[in-house]
């Protein structure tokens, strides 16, 4: 789905230098260039986890570009066994997209929705698929988990939506931190009163005989006395955040290919996006495995637009989106790890600050 | 290979925070507008919230609101003033026309007898099917089988060069015409958008430029790239023909055509963001400057090659 109009002969004009012996692009691009891309973490103080990313923008004037902001937040959600609420076992993911309308001047409200509409899906599909699931999302067993809401907002689009998409959600659930969490239980009125110091990690259970409990005798319809480990939790204060999102290295990567047959170039410009007839979307996730860490795995895949592929050819350009996705891989994994350095070095001087 | 960038650290903002303001050692910060206006010629910049003068000797026109009997200006810009009305053209934002302007625009809309055309302005401009010229001869007469074949001439997305006619008078939306054999659908080459501030008012804006490339400067701040076209080989008042005036087929573009269109687009993005005015002189430079660095045309994309191209231009003007 295109978002900007295209004249028939500034379509001719970008596929023509396109199928060139030499190809060019618009800009003077090679076909595999990307535009530049900043990335900064822990921009929303309120969020758990939260990045904000520009593609292709002009860092002097701050102008053009694609600009996303991503954030995480997390939500205790009860479990219950009829299943009337939503929350599951071992917590899950919401993923949502939504455009400013600021970014897309030229497009109506209804079609502004079905665009973010369509976003959502392809990465809530991706993100919440269960071999990502993180496995501390989970607070109480059959009681509690963690909901956490992934908000992604476009704030300006200057192509290539997806793959900034992608890497600001990944960037955003880097940085998450999972508050830590201690079980408490409720014990029967007549047992000893037993003090817990039990800090070790997460997920200690205390004993707290002090609890307010009703001493009377119980009713028939109080059922509570029944379920014998009434338990809640507490968050410890602690000096952290909390613990990092499990799996942070495996979060997928997404590369689009935009495809002139016999060519296909990355990172298209709104234009190029409207002059191709397919784009085909990659998403490779990394999961750690014992065997061979950060090997590639295809987690979804997508074709955009009216064009047709063969078979024959999809195999090839997985090959070759493989290694791009290696590529955006690797440079973002270092940026991310630059960007928590850079940020532990921020704390520190405030404290030495404030200290003084 | 893929590289990410930092976001400008914090410090480069402290600017900020240093007290500096530039009435401080004066006490013109109640601005003499007459006193000024002479010195400066007419352009003095301005930021929101800084007072302009007082209301009761002036009235406030647009950017500008009032405040306890002070005029204070609501964008930053350029001040204006025609006697007693004091206004503030903002620097950045919508294109704002005047009849005679020579603007680029897209087609967004085909109506009844008009089309809508996105001008870069608050609301879309209309061409009347009465104001383009029509295949068979610039005398000829509106048919109404023009009416059904409007797609035939211009459709959704299409580009065209125009000047402003008019204003409509019910709401101030302007009317394009293109009946001038310069004027008409675009082809050939590649649109760039830069801030409408920064084109000023030439004696042309059908620019050819040395290395085989035209540009129209839109006032609008739409600025089209494409490949160089003679003169004589324009379409001449007999051979007006459907085919060559509204023709959606590109030429045949070389590739050393090509490479120099994409470097001009590429020295046009850098100028706009450096906030550099476009001139034909001002590009010329720009591009010989470019190729003599030998430089590819992705390097232009880079921060520091920018910044050393508007120092050059700087230097040598």
């Amino acid at each position: 789905m295109s978002t900007v109009l295209l004249s028939k002969a500034e379509k001719s004009y970008i596929t023509a230098g396109l199928k060139q012996t030499t190809p060019q692009r618009a800009d003077g691009r090679k076909l595999t260039d990307f535009r530049t891309i900043a990335l900064e973490t822990g921009v929303a103080p309120l969020a758990n986890g939260s990045a904000r990313l520009y593609l292709g923008r002009n860092l002097n004037d701050n102008g053009g570009g694609t600009e996303i902001l991503a954030a995480t937040k997390l939500e205790v959600e009860t479990i219950s066994a009829d299943g009337s609420t939503e929350g599951c076992e071992g917590g899950r993911i919401i993923v949502n997209v939504s455009c400013s309308p600021a970014g897309y001047p030229h497009l109506a409200q209804t079609a502004l929705e079905d665009f973010q509409h369509d976003l959502t899906t392809i990465l809530h599909t991706t993100l919440t698929h269960p071999t990502l699931r993180p496995k501390n999302l989970g607070i109480l067993a059959n009681k509690k988990s963690w909901l956490l809401h992934l908000d992604l907002l476009i704030l300006s689009d200057a192509g290539n939506t997806l793959d900034a998409l992608f890497l600001a959600a990944r960037a955003a659930l880097w940085d998450t931190k999972v508050p830590r969490t201690r079980s408490v239980e409720y014990k029967a009125p007549k047992t000893s009163v037993k003090d817990e110091t039990g800090f070790a990690g997460a997920n200690v259970t205390v004993q707290g005989g002090d609890m307010d409990i009703d001493e009377a005798a119980p009713s028939g319809f109080d059922t509570r006395s029944q379920v014998k480990l009434a338990t809640d939790f507490e968050l410890p204060d602690y000096w952290d955040e909390g613990e990092d999102l499990d799996g942070r290295d495996g979060w997928p990567v997404g590369v689009t290919l935009n495809l002139e047959p016999p060519v296909h170039f990355l990172d298209a410009t709104p234009h190029e996006e409207a002059a191709v007839p397919l784009r085909f979307l990659l998403v490779f996730s990394f999961p750690q495995t014992a065997a061979a860490s950060n090997k590639p795995y295809l987690q979804g895949m997508r074709t955009l637009g009216g064009g047709e592929v063969s078979l024959s050819q999809i195999k090839d350009l997985i090959e070759v989106g493989q290694k791009y996705a290696e590529e955006l891989y690797t440079a973002l994994n270092v940026k991310l790890k630059e960007e928590d350095v850079r940020r532990t070095q921020v704390a520190r001087e405030r404290f030495e600050a404030a200290r003084r | 290979m893929i590289s990410f960038a930092s976001f400008p650290t914090v410090s480069d903002y402290s600017g900020y925070n240093k007290p500096h303001h530039p009435h401080g050692e004066s006490d013109d910060a109640y601005m003499d507008l007459d006193a000024d206006y002479d010195q400066t010629d007419g352009s003095r910049l301005t930021c929101p919230g800084e007072m302009l003068t007082s209301s009761q000797d002036y009235m406030r026109g647009h950017g500008t609101y009032v405040v306890d009997e002070d005029v204070i200006a609501s964008v930053a810009g350029t001040i204006e003033r025609v006697n007693k009305l004091v206004t503030v053209r903002a620097t950045s934002g919508r294109y704002n026309p005047e009849v005679g302007d020579l603007v680029v625009g897209r087609i967004t809309e085909v109506q009844p007898r008009r089309w809508k055309v996105d001008a870069n302005g608050r609301q879309d401009a209309i061409l009347m099917l009465s104001s383009v010229n029509l295949p068979g001869g610039v005398q000829r007469r509106k048919l109404e089988s023009d009416e059904l074949q409007m797609r035939n001439f211009f459709e959704e997305g299409d580009l065209l060069v125009a000047e402003v006619q008019a204003f409509f008078i019910t709401d101030g939306s302007m009317s394009l015409h293109t009946r001038s054999l310069r004027y008409g659908k675009l082809r050939n080459g590649q649109l760039v958008t830069v801030p409408p501030i920064l084109v000023r008012r030439l004696k042309s804006h059908f620019i050819a430029l040395p290395c085989g490339v035209d540009l129209i400067l839109g006032l609008n701040g739409y600025i089209w790239v494409s490949k160089h076209v003679k003169a004589a080989e324009q379409e001449g008042e007999e051979g007006f023909d459907a085919e060559g005036v509204y023709s959606n087929v590109n030429d045949d573009i070389d590739e050393t055509t090509r490479t120099a269109i994409s470097r001009v687009t590429n020295i046009v993005r850098i100028l706009a963001s450096h906030f550099v005015p476009l001139t034909d002189t001002v590009l010329t430079e720009a591009y010989d400057w470019t190729v003599d660095q030998q430089g590819g045309v992705k390097d232009l994309l880079t921060e520091d090659f920018g910044d050393a191209l508007v120092a050059s231009l700087v230097s040598r003007s």
